[in-house]
C-alpha cells in the first residue's frame, strides 16, 4: 500500500514519489582504468540480507537522487543523504 | 413464520421498518439491523451452503469474522459476492441471495458431494486431479469452479465512485470498544491528533452488547456519553465503518471505509465514495482491537443453529433477537455464562450449559442446569439443530432438545495488526490464545486483545495504553477513567483449552468456510505434513476469505495436542494484509475508465482536433496519427497522400510532445560532452547537433538534437518515449557521478509547442511569418536560433532539422501560442498546398529516410549497428558507454547492423518482426540471419520497405534473402539494400 | 505581412468554468508569470530575492523552492518576452532563469474542503500548524506531479505541467463533487 521514506530535502513522503534504481555500485572508474573496474561497476550487485544501500530518486517532489540505506529484511531505514554527497563529501 | 424479535435492542431503531429480499422472499426488519440479525428475526437459520460438502449453514458470528454467512447482496453493477450478512447494513430494498447452492439454499444437488466425503478429505485437490494432466483444463477446473465456487463477481460496471485518501495524525486508535474508546478519550483530552478507526456502524465495541449496567448506568447510557465527549473534541477524528485491515512499514495503516456501502440506491450521492481507502499516517497507534470468540470443534458443529455465545449475546441486546426459544450453551470459559443470565432476564429458556470444567469455580446464579466436566459430542436435526448429545464425564450420553446452542471455546486476541509487520505472536497458557508480539514498536496492545476482560478492566488497560503511547510523543497524559466504577484487581479466567471433542462421531468442522474437518488435520498429520504452514496449506485450513479467524488458532490446538506439544510450539502461520477482504473498487479508487491514468494532451491538440486528427496513445500522451480528409476512408488513404504531400509540397506536424530540456550552467558543454559519445564541446552558439546518448553498458540509450542558444545555454530534445528517462539520466549524471559540474537542468517540454514544417515548400511558408531572412545561406541545415515572428509580435526559437529527410524546420513557441501558430503556417502554407500530418506520416517517412527510432535502438545495438560507429568519438577521454562500448562483443563485425530490405516482387509484403534467411537455409536459431525492426508501405517508392539488422548487413546491398515470418507461415523474398531509400546524398535537406 | 491572429490560449477547454460550491471552489488562475531559476550549488534563497527585488521590483519576490537550489517565481503581471530577457541579463550569473509561464499552469483550490480535498490526491500533511500560509511542496496529487503552494488560510495554489492541466483539474473536479 505504501510506506514512507524521508528526503532529506522534502521530509516524510510515501515510495511512491520515488524511483529506485538499485544498489550503490562501486564508484564509476576513471576513464583509464581497467576493465575488470569497468565491469564490476556496470554489472556487479549484491543482493544482501540487511543493510543495502541504494539510489532512490524523489522523480515526484524534488528531483534529487537520494542514497537510501535500508535493512533488506526488516524494511527500517536507517539513512538518507542526497547522492552528490558520495562524492562531495559533505551533506547536501 | 416465527418471528424471533424480543425488545430491546440499542442498535435498531423500530419505527424504521425496512424491507428487503432474501433469495427472493420479502421480508422486513428496522434500522440498525445487519443483515443477519434480520435474517434471525425473521427465523432465517440456514443461510447458504458451505463450499465443499454443500452442508446447510447457518449464522455463526455477529462480527467481521463471519465464515459462513457470505451473501451475495445487490443487483447489476452494484451485485457484491461474499458479503458477510453479519456486517451488511439492512437497507430499505436490499436484495440479498444464498451463495454456493443450486437450484436453491433448501434444496442443494452438490450436496451430494457430502456423499463423496472421503474423496473430498485433506489434499483431495492434489490427490484427486493429479493425472492426465490434459484433463485440467478441460474437465477438472471447470468442475472444481461450477461446484465450488463462492459468489460470483458482476460483469456490469460498479457505477460507485471510489477513492484513496491520506489521513495524519499523532495516535492512531484501533478499535472503538472500551479500551479504545479510553485510549482516544485519554489522548484527546490531552490535546493531540488522534484518530479512532472502528469498523462497527457505532463506536462501542463490547460496550455495546453489554446488558448490565456499568457504574451502576445503563451501559448504552455510559457509552453515549463517551462518545459525546469524543466528538465534542476537535482534535479527535472518528471513522465509523472503517476497517484498518493493514500495518505497512513507517507506520502507515491501510484503512477502508465503508462510506454509502449501507444506502439504498436512490439514496447513494454519486459524487461521494462509495468506499474510501485511507492510508493513515500514525506516530503512535493504540491496538484495540479486541479477541475473537472460538468455536469448539465436535460433531455437527456446523449445523444452522449453533452459534458463538457472545454472538448470542450482541443479538440478544443489541438487535432484540432471540437466538432461539430453548438454548443450551458450550463452554469452557466463564465469559459465557453472562449470555446465560442475559437469556435467563429476556425470558428464554436456557436448557443446560455444558462446561467441560469439572469444576467451573464460577459464581453463576442463573436458572439453567449446569452439566460440569461434560462436553457436547454432537448434534442433530436436518436444516436446524434439533438437539445436542452431551458426553457426561462418567462417559453417558445424554440428548437434550434445544433450538439453538451458543459455544465458547475461549477467546483469541486479534493480533493480526501487530504481525503484519512480520511479528510473531506469543502464545499464553494463562490465556490459552496467542498474544501480540512483545516488540511492538509504535503500536500500543490493550484491552482484549492484551488479554483483558471485562469493561472495566479493558477501559482501564486502554486509557494506560494511551498514557504510554503519549510519553512516546513527548506529552503527559492521565488515563481516563470510567465514573462509578471502582477497579478491582483483575482477575484472569480459568479456561480448559478443548481442541477437539475426542468422544465426536460426525463431521467436526474446524474451518467452516472451507469445510475443513477435525480429521483432515489429523489425515495431514499422518501423511507428514505436521507443520503448521504445511498443514493449512494441505488441508486449506484458513484460507477462505476470512483466513481463519475462527479456525486457526483450533487447528494449530488439534496439532499441538497431537504431536503433544504446546500451541507455542506449533507457532502460527504468517499474518498477511488483508485483515479482511477488501474491495477492488477501494483498491483500484477513482483509477478507472477514462481516469485510469492521467491523460497529457499537446498544446497542438486543440488545432489537431480541430483539422480532423485521429488520436493515438503514446504512452500518456494523446498524438494526433492521421488527419483523414473527405472521401479517405481507410488510414492508410491519408497516410500516403499526406507523404507525398510533404515530399512535393508541404506540411506541418505537432512534435511538441518530444522531451525537451534546458541546460544552463558553466559546465554546460562539458556536461554534454560527457553525456554524448560524440564531441559537443565545440558547438557554436546558433547551431544544433545530432547526438547520441550510450548507457554505460555501451549501447545506445536514446538520440536527439541539442542546440546552443547562448553562452552556457543549450537546449536538448529526446524522443517522446524517452523524454522522462533522459532526464533522470542526465539528473543521476549531473549530481551522482560529476556534483562538481556546474550544471543545471529544467525540463521545458510543456513550455514549447513545437512543429516540424516539412517539405521542399516550407521555407517559402516560414518566410510568410518569421521575420528573420531564413534563407539557406542565413539560415543553413542546423541552424537553430531565436527568431521574431509576425512583425515582432511573438519570438520562437527555429531548428533547421529534419527527421523526414525533407528541407524541415521545426519551431518552438511558448505553448498558449501554440495553436494560433500553427493555424497562421496552415494560412501561409495554404497556397502551396500545406497539410497536417501525424505521427503515421512522420514514421513511413523516417522510415524512407532512413532514419531510426526506439524500434531500432531497442537496447541491443550499438553506433555501428546503426551505422553510425564514425560518430563515436574517439578523442573524448570520457563519456557515458565509452569503455563497455569497445568491448570484444560489441565491436564483433558480425554483429546484425541496420540495412534496408525490400521485396523482390514489388507487390509482396512483409511484416515487422519477420526474421531474416539465407535462401535455401532451414529455420533455425543457427540460420538466423537477423529480423525485419520497422516496415511501411512506401507511397514514395510504391512498394513495401522496412529496415532491418541483419548480420553484417551493410556489405550485403543488393543480396537476396527470406523475410520469414514464423507467426503467419509466409515467406517472402526480399533483398537488402541501403536503408537511405530517399535522397541517399541528402541533397533535399541542404536545400 | 499579413496580419494573423495571435491567441495566447490557456490549457483549459474554454466551457470550463470555475466551480464554486459551499465548501470548495476550484479555479484557474489566468495571466500572470511562471519562472524556473536555477542557481549554483552555493546560490541562496536571500541573494535570490535581493537581486529580483533590484531587477524587477514591479513583480514581486513570491519564490517558492522546488529542490535544492531551484525555485519558482510566481506573479500574476503578464512579463513580455522583452522584459524576460532584460531580468534574465540583469540576474548574477549564479542564477539561470527559465521562462515557464507557458509550461506551468496554476489554479487555485479554496474553502474549508480544501484539505480534505487535496488528500485524497497527496500524502503531504498539510494541516494549518503543519504547512505555513507561503509553504511549498513538490508533490504527486495522485499520479500527477503538482507543487502545492499554502496562500491563504484555507487556500491553495497549484502548479502543474500544462500537458497534465487538464487530467488535475478533471480529478479535482471529482474529487471535489461531493462538497458542492
Ligand atoms: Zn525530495
Amino acid at each position: 500500500m505504501s510506506s514512507l521514506v524521508k528526503c532529506p530535502h522534502c521530509g516524510l513522503r510515501p515510495r511512491e514519489e520515488f524511483t529506485i534504481r538499485g544498489e550503490v555500485a562501486t564508484p564509476r572508474p576513471d576513464a583509464g582504468a581497467d576493465e575488470a573496474l569497468w565491469f564490476d561497476h556496470v554489472y556487479l550487485r549484491d543482493n544482501p540480507r540487511g543493510e543495502h544501500r541504494e539510489y532512490w530518486h524523489h522523480s515526484g517532489g524534488c528531483r534529487r537522487w537520494l542514497v537510501l540505506t535500508r535493512n533488506t529484511l526488516t524494511h527500517e531505514t536507517s539513512d538518507v543523504v542526497d547522492a552528490s554527497t558520495l562524492k562531495l563529501g559533505e551533506r547536501a | 413464520m416465527t418471528s424471533f424479535r424480543i425488545d430491546g435492542g440499542t442498535l435498531i431503531d423500530r419505527n424504521d421498518v425496512r424491507r428487503f429480499t432474501f433469495n427472493g422472499e420479502v421480508l422486513t426488519g428496522f434500522g440498525g439491523d445487519t443483515v443477519a440479525s434480520s435474517l434471525l428475526a425473521n427465523g432465517k437459520q440456514l443461510v447458504g451452503r458451505s463450499f465443499k460438502y454443500h452442508r446447510p449453514r447457518g449464522i455463526l458470528t455477529a462480527g467481521a469474522a463471519e465464515p459462513n454467512a457470505l451473501l451475495t447482496i445487490g443487483r447489476d453493477g452494484r451485485r457484491d459476492p461474499n458479503t458477510r450478512a453479519t456486517m451488511a447494513e439492512l437497507f430499505d430494498g436490499l436484495e440479498a441471495r444464498s451463495q454456493n447452492c443450486w437450484p436453491n439454499v433448501n434444496f442443494d444437488i452438490g450436496a451430494a458431494n457430502g456423499l463423496l466425503g472421503p474423496l473430498l478429505g485433506a489434499g483431495f485437490y492434489y490427490k484427486t486431479f493429479m493425472w492426465p494432466a490434459a484433463f485440467w483444463e478441460k474437465v477438472y477446473e471447470p468442475l472444481i469452479r461450477k461446484a465450488a465456487g463462492l459468489g460470483r463477481a458482476s460483469y456490469d460496471p460498479d457505477p460507485g465512485y471510489y477513492e484513496k485518501c491520506w489521513a495524519h495524525c499523532d495516535l492512531l486508535v484501533i478499535g472503538a470498544g472500551p479500551a479504545g474508546l479510553a485510549a482516544a478519550l485519554t489522548a484527546g483530552r490531552a490535546g493531540v491528533r488522534v484518530i479512532i478507526a472502528d469498523e462497527g456502524v457505532q463506536l462501542g465495541g463490547g460496550l455495546i452488547a453489554e446488558g448490565s449496567p456499568v457504574g451502576g448506568k445503563p451501559a448504552d447510557a455510559v457509552l453515549a456519553d463517551i462518545i459525546g465527549e469524543l466528538h465534542a473534541l476537535s482534535n479527535v477524528e472518528i471513522k465509523k465503518r472503517t476497517t484498518v485491515f493493514a500495518a505497512y512499514d513507517d507506520q502507515v495503516f491501510g484503512a477502508v471505509e465503508r462510506v454509502q456501502k449501507h444506502l439504498p440506491e436512490g439514496e447513494i450521492n454519486p459524487h461521494r465514495a462509495m468506499e474510501r481507502l485511507w492510508r493513515i499516517v500514525a506516530r503512535q497507534v493504540v491496538l484495540a482491537t479486541g479477541a475473537e470468540e472460538r468455536p469448539i470443534v465436535f460433531g455437527g458443529n456446523d449445523r444452522p443453529g449453533v452459534m458463538m455465545a457472545g454472538a448470542m449475546r450482541t443479538y440478544l441486546n443489541a438487535y432484540g433477537v432471540a437466538p432461539g426459544k430453548r438454548v443450551a450453551l458450550f463452554a469452557n470459559n466463564s465469559q459465557a455464562y453472562q449470555t446465560a443470565l442475559d437469556l435467563e432476564v429476556r425470558g428464554i429458556e436456557v436448557a443446560a450449559i455444558i462446561d467441560p470444567r469439572t469444576c467451573p469455580n464460577i459464581d453463576y446464579d442463573g436458572k439453567a442446569r449446569l452439566i460440569a466436566g461434560a462436553m457436547v459430542r454432537d448434534t442433530a436435526g436436518r436444516k436446524a439443530i434439533k438437539s445436542i448429545t452431551v458426553r457426561h464425564d462418567d462417559g453417558r450420553d445424554e440428548v437434550i432438545a434445544v433450538d439453538a446452542l451458543g459455544v465458547s471455546g475461549g477467546y483469541s486476541p486479534i493480533v493480526h495488526l501487530a504481525c503484519h509487520r512480520g511479528g510473531k505472536p506469543v502464545w499464553s497458557d494463562a490465556h490459552v490464545g496467542f498474544m501480540p508480539p512483545e516488540n511492538t514498536d509504535g503500536m500500543t496492545p490493550c484491552g482484549a486483545v492484551a488479554g483483558k476482560a471485562g469493561i472495566a478492566d479493558c477501559f482501564a488497560d486502554g486509557g494506560v495504553a494511551a498514557v504510554k503511547a503519549l510519553a512516546e510523543l513527548g506529552v503527559m497524559g492521565e488515563a481516563a477513567s470510567l465514573p462509578g466504577v471502582e477497579q478491582t484487581a483483575e482477575t484472569v479466567d480459568h479456561i480448559q483449552p478443548v481442541w477437539h471433542v475426542a468422544s465426536t462421531k460426525g463431521k467436526a468442522f474446524v474451518d467452516f468456510q472451507n469445510d475443513v474437518a477435525a480429521s483432515d488435520i489429523t489425515l495431514a498429520m499422518r501423511e507428514g505434513y505436521d507443520h503448521v504452514e504445511l498443514a493449512k496449506r494441505y488441508t486449506t485450513n484458513g484460507m477462505a476469505t476470512d483466513q481463519g479467524k475462527t479456525s486457526n488458532v483450533n487447528a494449530i490446538g488439534i496439532l499441538a495436542e497431537n504431536k503433544g506439544v504446546s500451541p507455542g510450539e506449533i507457532g502460527t502461520t504468517t499474518f498477511r494484509p488483508f485483515y479482511t477482504p477488501v474491495s477492488f473498487g477501494a483498491l483500484v479508487g477513482a483509477s478507472k475508465g477514462m481516469d485510469f491514468q492521467p491523460v497529457r494532451k499537446s498544446p497542438l491538440h486543440g488545432w489537431a482536433g480541430r483539422n480532423g486528427a485521429k488520436f493515438v496513445e503514446t504512452g500518456l500522451w494523446y498524438r494526433s496519427s492521421w488527419f483523414p480528409k473527405d472521401g479517405e476512408t481507410f488510414w492508410r488513404d491519408s497516410v500516403d497522400r499526406e507523404v507525398n504531400t510533404v515530399r512535393t509540397k508541404v506540411g506541418i506536424c505537432d512534435v511538441s510532445t518530444l522531451g525537451k530540456i534546458e541546460i544552463f550552467g558553466a559546465d554546460a558543454a562539458e556536461f554534454l560532452n560527457r553525456v554524448y559519445c560524440n564531441a559537443f564541446l565545440k558547438l557554436p552558439v546558433g547551431k544544433a547537433r545530432y547526438g547520441i546518448m550510450l548507457r554505460e553498458d555501451g549501447f545506445v540509450y536514446d538520440d536527439g538534437t541539442t542546440s546552443c542558444l547562448g553562452g552556457n545555454h543549450y537546449f536538448m530534445t529526446t524522443t517522446t518515449a524517452l523524454a522522462a528517462g533522459v532526464l533522470t539520466h542526465l539528473e543521476f549524471c549531473a549530481q551522482v557521478l560529476w556534483p562538481e559540474l556546474d550544471v543545471r537542468l529544467a525540463s521545458a517540454t510543456d513550455q514549447w509547442a513545437q512543429m516540424a514544417i516539412a517539405g521542399p515548400r516550407s521555407r517559402e511558408v516560414l518566410s510568410k511569418i518569421i521575420d528573420d531572412d531564413i534563407s539557406n545561406e542565413a539560415f543553413p541545415f542546423l541552424a537553430a536560433r531565436e527568431v521574431s515572428m509576425f512583425g515582432g509580435r511573438l519570438k520562437g526559437r527555429l531548428f533547421r532539422i529534419s527527421f523526414s529527410g525533407e528541407l524541415a524546420y521545426e519551431i518552438a513557441v511558448p505553448a498558449g501560442y501554440g495553436e494560433s501558430v500553427a493555424d497562421a503556417v496552415m494560412a501561409a502554407g495554404e497556397e502551396f498546398g500545406i497539410t497536417p500530418y501525424g505521427t503515421e506520416t512522420l514514421g513511413v517517412m523516417r522510415i524512407e529516410k532512413g532514419h531510426v527510432t526506439h524500434a531500432e535502438i531497442n537496447g541491443t545495438v550499438t553506433p555501428a549497428d546503426l551505422g553510425m560507429g564514425r560518430m563515436v568519438s574517439a578523442k573524448k577521454d570520457d563519456f557515458i558507454g565509452r569503455v563497455m562500448n569497445l568491448r570484444e562483443g560489441l565491436v564483433d563485425p558480425d554483429r546484425p547492423a541496420l540495412v534496408g530490405i525490400k521485396p523482390k516482387s514489388p507487390s509482396d509484403k512483409f511484416a515487422t518482426g519477420s526474421h531474416i534467411l539465407n535462401p535455401g537455409e532451414d529455420v533455425s536459431l543457427a540460420n538466423d540471419q537477423g529480423y525485419v525492426t520497422s516496415m511501411c508501405h512506401s507511397p514514395t517508392l510504391g512498394h513495401a520497405i522496412g529496415l532491418a539488422l541483419v548480420k553484417n548487413g551493410p556489405k550485403r546491398h543488393g543480396e537476396e534473402v527470406v523475410i520469414w515470418n514464423g507467426l503467419a507461415g509466409t515467406t517472402v523474398t526480399g533483398i537488402l539494400c541501403n536503408p537511405a531509400f530517399v535522397d541517399p546524398e541528402n541533397e533535399k535537406l541542404h536545400a | 505581412m499579413r496580419d494573423y491572429p495571435l491567441e495566447n490560449r490557456g490549457a483549459f477547454p474554454p466551457h470550463v468554468a470555475a466551480g464554486a460550491g459551499a465548501s470548495i471552489s476550484l479555479a484557474p488562475v489566468k495571466g500572470g508569470f511562471v519562472i524556473h531559476l536555477l542557481g549554483d550549488a552555493k546560490s541562496d534563497e536571500a541573494a535570490l530575492k535581493k537581486a529580483l527585488a533590484k531587477i524587477a521590483p514591479e513583480l514581486g519576490a513570491d519564490v517558492r523552492k522546488s529542490a535544492p537550489n531551484q525555485w519558482f517565481w510566481v506573479g500574476d503581471a503578464d512579463v513580455s518576452s522583452d522584459r524576460l530577457t532584460e531580468i534574465q541579463a540583469g540576474l548574477p550569473s549564479q542564477f539561470a532563469l527559465a521562462d515557464q509561464t507557458h509550461g506551468r499552469v496554476r489554479m487555485r483550490l479554496s474553502g474549508p474542503s480544501s484539505r480534505t480535498v487535496l488528500a485524497k490526491g497527496t500524502m503531504v500533511d498539510l494541516s494549518a500548524d503543519l504547512f505555513a500560509i507561503g509553504q511549498s511542496a513538490m508533490t504527486q496529487i495522485g499520479h500527477i506531479g503538482a507543487m502545492i503552494t499554502r496562500i491563504e488560510d484555507d487556500s491553495f495554489e497549484l502548479i502543474v505541467l500544462r500537458s497534465f492541466a487538464g487530467s488535475l483539474w478533471d480529478e479535482l473536479n471529482h474529487m471535489a463533487a461531493e462538497f458542492r
